[in-house]
């Protein structure tokens, strides 16, 4: 076990949390505006999370022949109508100049002849998204990596925030751990800005999101910041075959390794048939194409008639869901936005990115392309106005009594002589929520039943997970905040009493517009995990007056 | 069971690898500046290492390694 004695302390201005789309631009542009920025990430920044594994980048652009009101009309009624859309707008006028700036910074997309950029159309038919040009996937993360160093962002790779610091109500930094060296880190920062995407519990087929465990969440709603949109579940499927063979980072090669020919194979074709050999039905008219939006295939299974396969040009291959266990439609959970500069609701502390629960896409993925946008776009806003706000803060200092209280919490698991390993307690977790059943077809007793048990898990045995090493100590908190996670998953899914976009209740098939054109918010009220309901501005309600049947074209099973 | 070896032959100690794996699964033996294989369990197959390593020299099979769940652990 590695005896952890040192403390090193860091001072800056603004403190990025994650080295992705949103972390990089957030840096950026925060060292743009004058700031003295630290740039950490668990990982390696311009390598970890999702961001290299990014495609498609959706611009807006009015010069194009784009038109505002039909693609937030579009977005509106497939996202059914709980996004923000303050947010989406946000995104869609802002995502021009972000494309602008990676441009500018060496990023390359798919050109003509001419040097224009090729626009692709979304599978939505009104919006359209540019790509990447490298067919090697994630090098342009590696070029934000270069810009943030060329303009003087300090990189700290392998170094995993895991607690925030608070001094009189304001975060002021936070306390973090190094996978390589017994070093406990002190950041005391004037703005601290959390990019560290999504939540996911290490489900098997997704890779991107192996570290995404929902640390800067969990590390925020401890500290007291709210949270939103945990109900709302990422539908992706992959092949039974290659289920850890989507997406890889093969295509980086000239040539592949005898072996491995398989991994490469595409993930699926143009159908998806059930057991009886009839192909899913199609989707209505004016309902989502993006082919990971509602949950189908899991349909499909719970009536009877899987297993799903799908046409693969390698032949009809098996087809299995939770490829992304755990986590959200994508922006749709994460810090609650206090406004729109990546404000969380406590001082001093911002998100961008995944973090950050903007909700553009509501409860269905709308826009094709436009989640990486969206990073660029809240870690612009979030790194200036984390910039801004240091020049407004001159007491930093860190009370010793604050210091020596995250201590204790960070160092505990690794202090413990015994106990349950953390790669048990995320097993356990995983084997709980992986069935269809729990996670994704939902129904108020069996979300119970298995709150109850995660409860356990959180009362009985994450105070007891204990860490051999370095690298266990890193595990052990990212299990703590798996099964946090977890909590507000279910209990969100509960207090949800509609089913709406990818939130569906088998005890409540229809979308119920009275009750429910609202989000669910999360905080920590003495000690309890407190949920409530935000409706969302009448404004921003679907006509009424029409029939159901053409506000939502898409039906559930029961209605 | 994913990362399956490391040639040490051809292994040339760059640490690409350590850098580009999400999950921590290799470190850098410093004494012998050579790559290992220090957590397998948590290898994902993505693939990073393999595509990064300028000398071929990371054995990967295709198949995730799954632990055998157990009654405490």
């Amino acid at each position: 076990m590695d005896a952890i004695r040192d403390l090193k302390k860091y001072t800056c201005d603004v403190l990025v949390v994650g080295g992705g789309m949103a972390g990089c631009f957030a840096a950026i542009k925060a060292r743009q505006k004058g700031a003295d920025v630290i740039l950490i990430d668990k990982g390696y920044v311009g390598k970890s999370g999702q961001s290299p594994y990014a495609g498609s980048f959706m611009v807006f652009n009015p010069q194009w022949g784009h038109d505002l009101g039909a693609w937030m009309e579009q977005i509106n009624r497939i996202s059914e109508y709980v996004n923000n859309r303050e947010w989406t707008q946000l995104t869609l006028i802002q995502s021009y100049e972000r494309y602008l700036d990676l441009v500018s910074w060496g990023v390359r997309f798919h050109a003509n002849d001419k040097g224009e950029p090729v626009r692709f159309p979304a599978p939505s038919g009104v919006t359209e998204q540019l790509r990447f040009e490298e067919n090697k996937h994630g090098d342009y993360v590696q070029i934000l990596r270069r810009q943030a160093i060329k303009v003087g962002v300090r990189i700290m790779d392998r170094i995993m925030l895991t607690e925030l610091l608070k001094s009189k109500g304001r975060i002021v930094g936070g306390m973090a751990i190094s996978v390589d060296e017994p070093i406990l880190y002190v950041f005391q920062a004037a703005a601290t800005i959390l990019c560290v995407g999504a939540c996911g519990i290490k489900p098997a087929a997704y890779p991107p999101i192996v570290q995404l465990t929902g640390d800067g969440e969990a590390m925020a709603y401890r500290s007291g910041a709210e949270i939103l949109g945990k109900e709302f579940v990422d539908v992706h499927i992959s092949r039974r075959d290659i289920p850890a063979g989507i997406p890889n980072m093969l295509g980086r090669k000239q040539t592949i390794p005898p072996g491995l020919e398989g991994l490469q194979g595409p993930r699926r074709g143009g159908h998806l048939f059930n057991a009886e050999g009839n192909p899913l039905p199609p989707r209505p008219e004016g309902a989502s194409r993006y082919m990971f939006t509602y949950l189908e295939t899991e349909f499909e299974v719970h009536a009877g008639r899987g297993p799903i396969t799908t046409d693969a040009p390698d032949g009809l291959k098996e087809m299995t869901g939770g490829a992304c266990l755990g986590m959200s439609l994508r922006k749709a959970d994460g810090l609650w936005p206090a406004d729109l500069e990546g404000r969380s609701t406590l001082p001093g502390l911002f998100a961008a990115g995944d973090a950050l629960g903007t909700m553009q896409n509501g409860s269905a993925y709308a826009l094709t392309g436009s989640a990486i946008a969206s990073s660029a776009v809240t870690g612009t806003l979030a790194g200036e106005a984390a910039a801004w706000e240091a020049t407004q803060m001159v007491e930093r200092d860190i009370p010793l009594a604050e210091i020596e209280r995250a201590q204790l919490y960070v160092l505990e698991p690794i202090k413990r002589k015994g106990g349950f390993s953390p790669q048990w307690v995320t097993q356990l977790l995983q084997n709980t929520l992986m069935p269809y059943f729990v996670s994704y077809i939902k129904r108020a007793d069996r979300l119970e039943a298995i709150l109850s048990l995660v409860m356990y898990f959180q009362e009985q045995l994450v105070p007891k997970i204990f860490a051999r090493d370095l690298h266990e100590l890193r595990l052990a908190h990212e299990t703590k905040n798996m099964v946090l996670s977890a909590e507000m998953r279910l209990r969100s899914a509960l207090y949800r009493t509609e089913s709406r976009g990818n939130h569906f209740r088998e005890d409540y098939p229809h979308r119920n517009d009275p009750e429910w054109l609202a989000w669910v918010k999360i905080r920590l009220t003495d000690g309890r995990m407190e949920l409530c309901k935000v409706g969302i501005p009448a404004a921003w309600y679907p006509d009424l007056n029409k029939p159901y049947s053409e506000r939502y074209p898409y039906r559930f099973p029961g209605e | 069971m994913a990362v399956e070896s490391i040639n040490s032959q051809r292994c040339n100690g760059c640490g690409i690898c350590v850098q580009s794996c999400p999950a921590d699964v290799l470190r850098m033996d410093g004494e012998r500046k050579k790559v290992v294989i220090r957590y397998p369990d948590e290898c994902v197959v993505c693939c990073w290492c393999i595509a990064e390593c300028p000398t071929d020299a990371i054995v990967l099979t295709p198949t995730r390694y799954n632990r055998i769940f157990t009654s405490w652990g």
